[in-house]
């Protein structure tokens, strides 16, 4: 007996450990393609760091690098802004530094001298295999079928909704983020669960570090006391949410407040308010439940009356007092224009200006789900119909993601871990029920003596009654099993399809370096941008300063490595505004607007030659109504517009327009590239003015192969004190004008 | 304790390196302190002396076939070259042969310095065999001088001609005197506009000073001139080249045993010194004259020839792949053609770094004796153009395998110094070894020099890496089992 006892155990262990290898083996597997599908990009093209802010962050790491962690935390960058420079260490979130740095010295010290870059580009791919882990935990705690869990893997790790953001040289703090906010989350559920405060602990310490890592925290600060408020209401109050919550709470804003750039921003600000609320409503609803056990009930609810009017009053009117003296931050523009889409046009163009930032567009949900944004209300339904403490946190986030996600692009990241878990639910329920071939015996052996519950219904009611007799409905024949199943299998061989189409055709372009085809079909690299850079990293004096549009900050500090006005970091509005009223301005504006900024060159895009449309006249509007924003008076939108309303750069373009700086660098000497009269602007589809601007004030410097990227250096002042228009004017020969026209243009000083 | 007989292992093999280095082949070129008062010993007389200069590449290449005399008393080795303290360090690659025994190889040469700022000074010659009184020698001394032409005008318009200026003395520095002598001059082409005349009554012959035949002027003859004299004159020609120079060439050469690969990587800084652009890049005029492909001052492509069987090319700069490369290979030549990003015109600059493997049966020989190798590959390669190149400094490092020891080698070119260190990189544990070699004032004429390194590299050395890494693992998963099986459980443990 002893003995069959020890070998049923031991057929169960290895029976448990097979499985259990085989998941981690699945798991390996879902990474390896998580990571795989990742890589398009450095095969296509090469180990490059991606878009615009990655180039930042990869400045930072490279610094962080070279000079340590002490220096990197109090890094002042006067390479930036200038002259205002920025205190980079204490205005970013440096937790995807210090990863990579510390992945750096790690591989160091393995003796693995891996350059920097290398890890840079990699660590978002790598990073999304600890994703898909971390959804697999996340998943595994929902529910019981453990194929769910390796399902949401699977679905995390290759749906482009998450991969837009992680491919490999995308790195940005997202990078990391997104892994952050799934394993908190994971612990959360694990700490609710268990009400330890050891998972409670873990949760703040990776809350912890993903306010190191993304802005994006307060989505976390705000879900969980909203899931245990929730809980609250539905009065599932218990010793386990309160351990759970107030250990999360405590240390968690500890841990946040250690970040320079977050600092006090958890008691001051509206954001964090709902934090620190329930978590005072913890403390109170525990005190109730203390004093409840006390009290006989009469009193109780008296009692109860009073203290929660009063708790109410009392706290309600601190809040509101303290914002309005101004001790509580009220609610920024940023966080305004996620309830009101159009907030940020109107108030913040530069919030509004940014493509990531505008609200979803619908086929964007298929285009990053696929299949999953159908079986997406699936999963929640199920989990309504179960609705534990740790599915209640499924259906709140859900809902709380899907709102957030269609105000704001970028917002699609957050929505997808839910999705991936969500769907993965709804599926695995479809496989777990055609998948067992096996079919339940007939209703003779279900009278059985097994269920209790049973025996007494069937004791109590007659047997005739059709509610109680529980015929065995299901669909149990092959065929039927046979079709669902291979229909799901369809499903998921299109979505992997999807997921592969969309990563390698739509994010896996490093945007620095455009690839075009050849006739013959090989593969054409259009390689303008770092020409222009590389020749600024190498041509230029060390500390040239360089005004382009905030676009292009972060590229030219790491790429050409020069000194910028204005960058992606956008922290003063007014400088960006400056740069461009310099740009939508006539050349005497702003000629002494780029002096004052000791500004040696001047970068614009323009793509009128090849057809690309992310330019800088097409942007153009945007510096108008930046700059408009701070003086109206001397820029407007409308006068860049025809009578028409259009807008327009051939012959009807606007005199504003034409004599706007933007435009002259844009199409200067363009049209000698054509024939007389023929000159062509293949964005905007139009014929361009027979003769082509003059610039007085900048001469072109560098032009980059096919015209994508000009830099233009400012003229030093003339010689004899004259401005730059009659100085030219006399060079060609021409009389001179009279006095009284040059009263426009301001002649700077300069000592 | 494996540790210690490690470091054990590598200070002995550190001390057989040091032993080693002092009795490797002695460098060409080793440096001599003088007192400040020296005059050389006026113990030979230049009987005929012909200087030809060469000015058809990007740098003026001189040779000088001079007949010595020795007029002392005694038999006498050590002839003396003057150059002006600021010349004699851009002087590159200078080499001296018996004209009429060229066979005997390269004689022994030094750089000669002065402790105080002296005007002149010298590259003391050594004959190999000392010359009798009264016996005659003829030397070919030949030798480029870098960064010597200067661009007049200095700033041009983007499609103009470009002008090198050239400065020189037309008696040949000596320190001795001289019977008779001339100068040479070959132009790339006949376009001289400017050149200075000499009056005819200097010369020996009374005509005028220069003779001029097509791209060839002739200085001279002239006849008994003092030593140290001097005339200084300047010709201006048409050169419509760019004027490449690389202040800092480094060269890895890495050898894998292991892999059987020899991974070269170069790493480049190079600029053009030629003229300026006088108004600033334009682009449209680029354009329209790149189809004509005209001559111009700006560098537009680098061709470098490889070694046959090169393979997995890369060139890349400080901000990544630069895809605007070609790479032919065959079986009898591989060909790597460079185009940098940006035509670099008359002052601009453009650093890059290039690198290959290659494999390493075609250049590593084992020797029958023991476990020596010997390693053979050209010192310097790089691009190989028409118009030259020229190369400030050289640093050139021979990475070996972990535990080589007792590295010797041996180069015909002139090496200023040579270390042997240790470098680490992945999964070293003492680290490589590594030969350090600097040369300065190379052109691209050298590219062909070889470089032999010897070395030994005992077949224990080779499962180190393997060895040490197995260590690791198991120490990593020991580690792991005996932390996992600790029972660290506040309370009792429950019975199962």
């Amino acid at each position: 007996m002893a003995a069959t006892e020890g070998d049923q155990f031991l057929k169960q262990a290895t029976g448990r450990n097979t499985r259990g290898l085989l998941r981690v083996i699945i798991l390996c597997l879902i990474a390896g393609a998580a990571v795989s599908s990742r890589l398009f990009s450095v095969i296509r093209f090469e180990s490059i760091i991606h878009e615009f802010d990655p180039w930042f962050n990869f400045r930072a790491t490279k610094y962080l690098v070279q000079n340590g962690f002490y220096s990197f935390w109090d890094w002042f960058d006067d390479r930036t802004w200038h002259p205002l420079g920025r205190v980079t260490g204490g205005t970013l979130y440096p937790g995807l530094m210090v990863t990579s740095g510390v992945i750096y010295h790690l591989l160091r010290f393995l003796t693995l001298p891996v350059d920097i870059r290398n890890i840079c580009v990699l660590l978002a791919p790598a990073f999304s295999g600890l994703t898909a882990l971390a959804t697999y935990l996340l998943t595994s705690e929902m529910v019981t079928s453990p194929s769910a869990g390796l399902l949401a893997a699977a679905f995390m790790g290759i749906t482009p909704g998450y991969i837009s953001r992680s491919v490999a040289g995308s790195y940005d703090n997202e990078a990391i983020a997104i892994f952050l906010l799934v394993f908190t989350f994971f612990l959360w559920i694990k700490a609710v669960k268990n009400g330890s405060v050891f998972w409670g602990a873990l949760t703040a310490l990776f809350y912890g570090y993903m306010v190191s890592a993304w802005g994006g925290y307060v989505f976390i600060t705000n879900l969980l006391p909203l899931h245990a408020f929730v809980l609250i209401c539905m009065g599932r109050y218990s010793p386990r949410l309160y351990v759970s919550y107030t250990s999360w709470y405590a240390l968690g804003t500890l841990a946040s407040m250690q970040i320079p750039f977050v600092g006090f921003l958890p008691i001051r600000s509206s954001e964090h308010m709902s934090a620190l609320g329930v978590f005072g409503l913890l403390q109170i609803v525990a005190f109730v439940e203390f004093v409840r056990v006390q009290l006989p009930s009469k009193q109780f609810q008296t009692l109860l009356r009073a203290l929660v009017v009063l708790i109410f009053v009392v706290s309600f009117g601190g809040l509101v007092l303290l914002t309005v003296t101004g001790v509580i931050a009220p609610w920024t523009g940023r966080f305004y224009s996620l309830w009101d889409t159009g907030y940020a046009k109107i108030h913040i163009p530069i919030i509004a200006s940014v493509s990531e930032h505008q609200p979803t567009a619908w086929p964007a949900f298929f285009f990053d789900l696929s299949m999953m944004i159908w079986l997406f209300p699936a999963g929640v339904y199920m989990c309504f119909r179960s609705l534990t403490d740790e599915q209640v946190f499924i259906v709140i986030y859900a809902v709380l993601a899907s709102y957030f996600a269609g105000v704001m692009v970028r917002l699609m990241l957050t929505l997808t871990p839910i999705v991936c878990v969500a769907s993965a639910i709804a599926f695995s329920q479809i496989l777990d029920t055609y998948l067992d071939v096996k079919t339940p015996k007939a209703e003779s052996n279900e009278n059985g003596t097994s269920d209790p519950a049973k025996v007494a219904a069937s004791a109590i009611l007659p047997d005739s009654l059709r509610s109680t007799r529980n015929p065995l409905v299901g669909i149990y024949s092959y065929a039927s099993k046979l079709t669902v199943v291979g229909a799901s299998a369809v499903y998921l061989m299109l979505f992997v399809l999807h997921c592969t189409w969309v990563t390698s055709n739509a994010y896996s372009s490093p945007s620095v370096v455009l690839a075009s085809r050849l006739p013959d079909g090989s593969q054409h690299i259009i390689d303008d941008y770092r020409e222009a850079y590389y020749w600024l990293r190498q041509n230029t004096a060390d500390n040239a300063k360089i005004m382009s549009w905030w676009d292009y900050g972060y590229q030219i500090g790491g790429m050409a490595d020069r000194p910028t006005l204005v960058d992606n970091n956008t922290w003063n509005n007014t400088h960006i505004a400056t740069v461009g009223k310099a740009m939508s301005s006539r050349e005497e504006v702003s000629y002494p607007i780029m002096r004052q900024h000791e500004v040696d060159y001047v970068l614009v895009v323009f793509g009128g030659l090849l057809g690309y449309s992310g330019d800088d006249i097409n942007k153009f509007l945007w510096m108008v109504r930046i700059a408009e924003g701070i003086w109206p008076d001397e820029v407007k939108e409308r006068n860049f517009f025809t009578p028409r309303g259009e807008y327009r750069v051939d012959d009807e373009a606007t005199p504003t327009m034409r004599n706007s700086l933007m435009y002259k660098m844009s199409y200067y000497n363009y049209n000698s590239l054509f024939p007389a009269g023929q000159a062509q602007d293949r964005v905007r589809g139009s014929r361009l003015p027979a003769e082509g601007p003059q610039l007085s004030t900048i001469e072109e410097a560098f032009t980059s192969e096919n015209w994508i990227i000009r830099i233009y250096k400012v003229k030093d002042l003339d010689n004899f004190g004259r401005d730059h228009q009659s100085a030219g004017a006399f060079d060609k020969g021409h009389k001179k004008k009279r006095a009284s026209k040059r009263k426009g243009a301001r002649v700077l000083r300069v000592e | 304790m494996r540790s210690a007989t490690l470091f054990s292992g590598c200070i002995a093999a550190l001390a057989t390196l040091v032993s080693a280095e002092l009795n490797i082949s002695q460098p060409l070129l080793s440096r001599q302190v003088l007192p400040s008062i020296f005059k050389p010993p006026q113990v030979f007389k230049n009987v005929n002396l012909v200087r030809t200069t060469n000015l058809d590449k990007a740098y003026p290449r001189e040779t000088i076939n001079v007949i010595i005399e020795n007029v002392d008393s005694a038999p006498q080795s050590e002839y003396y070259l003057p150059f002006e303290s600021g010349l004699i360090s851009r002087v590159g690659g200078l080499e001296v042969k018996d004209k009429k025994a060229p066979e005997q190889g390269v004689f022994k040469v030094e750089v000669v310095e002065y402790d105080t700022e002296s005007p002149t000074e010298f590259y003391l010659i050594h004959l190999p065999t000392p010359l009798a009184p009264g016996a005659q020698q003829t030397l070919s001394i030949t030798y480029s001088i870098l960064s010597a032409l200067s661009p007049v005008p200095s700033s041009i318009e983007q499609s103009a001609k470009q002008y090198l200026q050239y400065t020189f003395s037309a008696y040949v520095p000596s320190a001795y005197e001289t019977l008779k002598q001339k100068t040479k001059l070959k132009f790339p082409n006949s376009d001289v506009p400017d050149y200075t005349s000499l009056s005819s009554s200097l010369n020996a012959d009374s005509v005028a000073d220069p003779q001029k035949q097509g791209s060839t002027f002739t200085y001279g003859p002239y006849s008994s001139i003092p030593a140290g004299a001097s005339e200084p004159i300047s010709v201006r020609y048409e050169f419509t080249k760019p004027l490449t120079h690389t202040s800092l060439l480094e060269r890895d050469i890495e050898i894998s045993h292991w892999g059987g690969n020899l991974a070269i990587e170069e790493r480049y800084w190079l600029s053009n010194l030629g003229a300026s652009l006088k108004n600033h890049f334009s682009r449209v005029e680029w354009q329209k004259t790149s189809y004509m492909s005209p001559a111009t001052s700006a560098l537009k492509a680098l061709p470098i020839p490889l070694t046959p069987g090169a393979l997995n090319p890369y060139f890349t700069d400080d901000i990544g792949n630069v895809s605007t490369s070609r790479f032919r290979t065959g079986a009898r030549e591989s060909h790597l053609e460079l185009k940098p990003r940006y035509p670099v015109f008359g002052g601009w600059k453009y650093s890059f770094r290039i690198g290959w493997d290659a494999d390493l049966s075609t250049y590593l020989r084992r020797l029958s004796t023991g476990p020596s190798y010997v390693l053979r590959v050209p010192f310097l390669e790089g691009p190989r153009m028409p118009e030259g190149i020229s190369y400030s400094r050289i640093h050139v490092r021979i990475i070996l395998p972990e535990g080589a020891t007792n590295v010797q080698y041996q180069t015909a070119v002139p090496i200023v110094s040579s270390e042997v260190g240790l470098h680490n990189t992945f999964m070293d544990t003492i680290g490589r070894t590594v030969l350090s070699l600097h040369a300065i004032n190379l052109v691209d004429d050298w590219r062909e020099r070889e470089l032999l390194v010897s070395y030994e590299y005992p077949w224990t050395a080779g499962f180190r890496k393997p060895v040490v890494f197995t260590v690791g693992m198991f120490a990593v998963f020991v580690t792991v089992w005996v932390v996992g099986s600790l029972d660290m459980r506040i309370g009792k443990a429950k019975k199962a």
